[in-house]
């Protein structure tokens, strides 16, 4: 095992190699893309599962690192390293296993697309920085990894970026995740700032390993300095893990290729924020007798049971067949922050694995649902799929039973691990866990019979609602799949099927010190068990009983909710609460900083005219557009507003950008030495 | 009395200043760059009189100072042909002229 | 030696200022390589004697060869400037952000704790040692170097040449 961890960079290395030499070849070589693609990633899997076994075959909690110096300056030193343990081991062979997988069916999905190179190109570079960040043992290389898993996500949600729909999600996206790794940075700089080492571990020097001393300090806020760090890396994860309230750019992320949605924003990159607070858990745990780390576990769990819940009511209210898988997957990483905030580490951990098997088995089936129906992504123009492609109706369905956590699949045991940790935290977030449960469930079975079940609805001149590459297939009857989409869709399925009963030996390995959790095991497993029957039989009570005959027709549950569904379709309105509050504010921010541009570019004389324009502006604005008009539609004024101020401190002569730098420079020395 | 570090330091602290007035107050696009070279070299001196005030038993310095040359000079021939190939496009190299990045 | 600090600062800082406001190009350039010398002569000063020929090699053999060059190839070759641009709202601007971080250099150098520093070691520069440790200790960055400078001189020729291959 000392011996492995020294190969452990070969892991992300290999990937990254690909992801070079793809990016020089021609665009018509697309044998060779894949062929790199695909080989560097089977080695890979192949050093990770052998990495996997070896810490399997040692003794419990065993660990291995690998440090080396990056650079000195002066006295300090900026060291890197690489680790194997259980849970890095366990999450790169997931990565390499579940990415050579979905490789092996983007090869079909994205078979027909002429930048298949440029595709599987920006895939190498994910797969190298998300392996860089599994086996990173350095907050420093987790954190450019990390950075670079979001720069891939922008490139590849983007990969349509001729689609306006897309290149807005993109930005979306990278702007959303940005705000949690401000702080995200901030926790590093503290961290840094008191240990003086960013390795996590180091023979005892690490930072980690420093955690009981940093508890004993005080920190932000009351809370000690381990609490402090740990919220502040916490935010990092909730952009990554997109939970409540940076979640928005989730679903929006769904714009970009469905391999990308399975292996990104399913599988790897968001449980990267789940991963990362697992890997830094003993920060979040840390306390001491003067200062108790209740604070941030609680807020930790709030913040996962909140999103779990609130995504699963969205989830609930979608059409497009993806947007449900992916408020699916917020709600499920809520899940997996609710149970390791619950100071569940094994439950939310292993719930990480197991969803990033059946949800990425969901999404390429998704994949191939969508190619199967010559690019539909409407469920409601779907139904009857069943006929037309039983093998992806087949692992559809194991997916769907696994997520609804139905004994014996893969999901039962792991949720049902959180909420037995959360049943002995608070009762509170128990109860509302197993509401999602039943949401879960509920949807999921809306969704299998809006697609596999009733008659096919999509039909010749039915119009296409979905501007994606229209192939100009002459028929419109729904096909089956070639082999190398449902093949590895199909070996996907089973480890859905199996990858729960391993539940005990995860537990050992990954955490031997920690106690399983047995009083109140029958009720939390009984009520989990209901409430996926329930919402399983509610689904098939409101869809399944008659099949849905037209497209155009309103959803059932439309009938019995009424307003609420329009409510949960539109996503409690978050976008649109966003635009009003935090938009307005960075709108008037941008005025002030127009002004204090003008001010530096323009000189006074020429400012005191400008202030009375702009004071008259923003009268009019307020009292005009804002009063009057009021709501949503000012948002959206508000946003062109921000982008016309913000391009005006863009003017475009170099100089004038030079002479601000000089002046920010002069006054940060001014302050310091004044000071 | 024998030269300090301080004397040096002031020398190359007003030197930079002096490039920097260049680089912000001309319109010229060549003499903007004769600004940054000013500063460039001040930065340099900066280094050698450390080396010989602080460090002169090692040889680091010298080669962190060669090496800043060496990337000055390829700064300069690019910023030129920069300068020469923005002349064949506008007909002009003054600095204020070119805005089209203007937001 | 210190009366050479004097003389080398005044011809070092005379070059930089004359570079920085004279009207006519060319004479800017001259002045130029007055203030190149002097920066070569502080090296000298400071025992530096193969940065010393460096500087002049490079500078005044190449850069400002190269920004004659450009001023040639974009302007008739008196190079005078058109209109003064001096006294403008952008010039105070300018001026008014150079002093200030003159200011700030001024005020840190000033509480600098080892300003009076005067001792001067053991000679290591020689060339023969430089050259020893360039091919040595520092041979890979050397190599990046020159990848770098190859770069930079394809990177010119490009972006020069860019016109000539649009027509073509």
């Amino acid at each position: 095992m000392n011996e492995l961890v020294q190969h452990q960079w070969l892991i992300p290395f290999l990937p990254l190699v690909a992801a070079g030499i793809q990016s020089l070849l021609p665009q018509r070589s697309r044998k060779l893309s894949a062929t790199l693609c695909i080989g560097a990633m089977t080695i890979s899997c192949v050093l990770a599962i052998r990495a996997f076994v070896a810490v399997l075959g040692a003794e419990e909690g065993a660990r291995a690192i690998a440090n080396f110096t990056w650079f000195e300056f002066g006295t300090a030193k900026l060291s890197l390293g690489f680790i194997l343990d259980p849970l890095t081991a366990a999450m790169a062979a997931m990565v390499t296993f579940v990415g050579l997988m979905i490789f092996i069916n983007a090869t079909g999905y994205m078979a027909e697309d002429e930048n298949f190179t440029r595709f599987f190109c920006f895939l190498s570079l994910f797969a190298a920085a998300m392996l860089g960040l599994v086996v990173a043992n350095n907050l420093l290389m987790l954190f450019m990894c990390w950075e670079l898993v979001g720069l891939c996500s922008y490139l590849l949600i983007g990969f349509w970026y001729f689609k306006p729909s897309a290149a807005a999600a993109m930005k979306k996206a990278f702007i959303t995740t940005r705000i949690g790794d401000v702080g995200f940075f901030i926790g590093i700089l503290l961290l840094y700032w008191h240990t003086g080492t960013l390795n996590l571990y180091d023979g005892g020097h690490g930072a980690l390993e420093q955690a009981g001393t940093l508890a004993t300090l005080a920190g932000w806020w009351g809370l000690s300095v381990a609490s402090t760090i740990a919220l502040m890396l916490f935010f990092g994860a909730m952009g990554k893990s997109a939970q409540f309230p940076l979640h928005v750019w989730l679903p929006d992320a769904m714009e970009g290729p469905t391999p990308v949605s399975a292996l990104i924003h399913a599988a790897t990159m968001v449980a990267a924020g789940v991963f990362m607070v697992g890997r830094m858990y003993p920060l979040f745990t840390a306390s001491s007798p003067e200062f108790s780390s209740d604070f941030v576990m609680h807020f930790v769990m709030w913040v996962g049971c909140i999103t779990a819940v609130f995504a699963a009511t969205i989830a609930v209210a979608q059409f497009d067949i993806k947007r449900v898988l992916a408020y699916s997957t917020c709600s499920q990483l809520g899940y997996m922050m609710m149970g390791l905030g619950a100071g569940g580490f094994v439950g939310g951990q292993f719930h990480l694995l197991t969803h990033a098997f059946f949800k990425s088995l969901l999404f390429l089936g998704s994949g191939c649902v969508i190619i199967g129906t010559h690019h539909e992504q409407d469920m409601r123009k779907m139904g009857g799929l069943r006929k037309y492609m039983p093998i992806t109706f087949v692992t559809y369905l194991i997916g769907t039973l696994a997520l609804a956590g139905v004994w014996p699949f893969a999901g039962f045991f792991s949720k049902d691990l959180i909420l037995l940790n959360t049943f002995h935290v608070s009762k509170w977030a128990w109860g509302l866990g197993t509401f999602a449960a039943f949401l879960t469930a509920f949807y999921m079975t809306r969704q299998i019979f809006m697609v596999f079940f009733g008659e096919w609805r999509g039909g010749a001149g039915e119009h296409h609602g979905h501007e994606e590459h229209e192939h100009g297939h002459g028929h419109h009857e729904p096909h089956e799949i070639p082999w190398n989409m449902w093949a590895p869709v199909a070996v996907l399925s089973l480890f859905a099927l199996g990858l729960g009963w391993w539940e005990h030996g995860y537990h050992h390995f990954v955490a031997p010190g920690e106690a399983a959790a047995e009083t109140g095991k029958g009720v939390v497993m009984g009520l989990s068990v209901v409430a996926g029957l329930l919402g399983i039989v509610l689904g098939w009570w409101i869809y399944g009983r008659e099949s849905w005959a037209h497209a155009a027709d309103p959803d059932p549950l439309v009938g019995m909710i009424g307003g609420l569904f329009t409510f949960l379709n539109r996503k409690w309105y978050i976008d649109e609460i966003y635009e009003v509050t935090i938009i307005y504010v960075t709108d008037v921010l941008g005025r002030f900083f127009g002004l204090v541009d003008k001010l530096v570019v323009d000189g006074i004389l020429h400012t005191i005219v400008r202030v009375a324009w702009w004071i008259s502006q923003i009268v009019r604005w307020v009292g005009d557009e804002f009063i009057i008009n009021g709501g949503f539609d000012t948002g959206c004024s508000s946003v062109r507003g921000w982008g016309r101020i913000f391009s005006k401190l863009q003017n475009g002569r170099v100089q004038t950008y030079f002479r601000v730098l000089g002046l920010g420079v002069a006054i940060l020395f001014i302050i310091y030495y004044l000071k | 009395m024998s030269i300090t570090l301080g004397q040096y330091l002031m020398l190359s602290g007003v030197l930079f200043a002096v490039g920097l007035c260049g680089a912000l107050t001309r319109r010229n696009a060549i003499i903007v760059l004769m600004g940054i070279e000013i500063m460039f070299n001040a930065g340099i001196l900066n280094l050698v009189a450390f080396w010989h005030f602080k460090h002169f038993t090692t040889i680091t310095p010298l080669m962190f100072a060669i090496f800043a040359i060496a990337v000055a000079a390829a700064e300069s021939a690019v910023g030129l042909a920069l300068v020469i190939a923005i002349y064949r496009q506008y007909k002009s190299v003054d600095v204020q002229e070119m805005r089209a990045l203007k937001g | 030696m210190n009366a050479a600090f004097w003389i080398l600062a005044v011809i070092t800082l005379m070059g930089a200022l004359l570079a920085i406001s004279l009207r006519n190009l060319v004479h800017c350039v001259l002045s130029l390589i007055l203030f190149f010398l002097g920066v070569a002569g502080n090296y000298f000063l400071l025992r530096a004697d193969f940065l010393g020929a460096v500087q002049i090699l490079i500078y005044i053999g190449a850069v400002a060869v190269l920004i004659l060059f450009a001023i040639m190839l974009t302007r008739n070759v008196t190079g005078t400037e058109g209109p003064r641009d001096m006294f403008g709202l952008g010039w105070w601007a300018g001026l008014i952000t150079a002093a200030l971080v003159a200011v700030a250099v001024w005020i840190t150098l000033r509480s600098a704790p080892e300003a009076g520093v005067t001792s001067a070691g053991q000679a290591v520069g020689s060339v023969e040692a430089i050259g020893r440790e360039l091919l040595t200790q520092w041979v890979v960055p050397l190599e990046v170097l020159g990848v770098l400078l190859t770069a930079a001189l394809i990177g010119a020729v490009v972006i020069a040449l860019e016109e000539v291959r649009r027509r073509r």
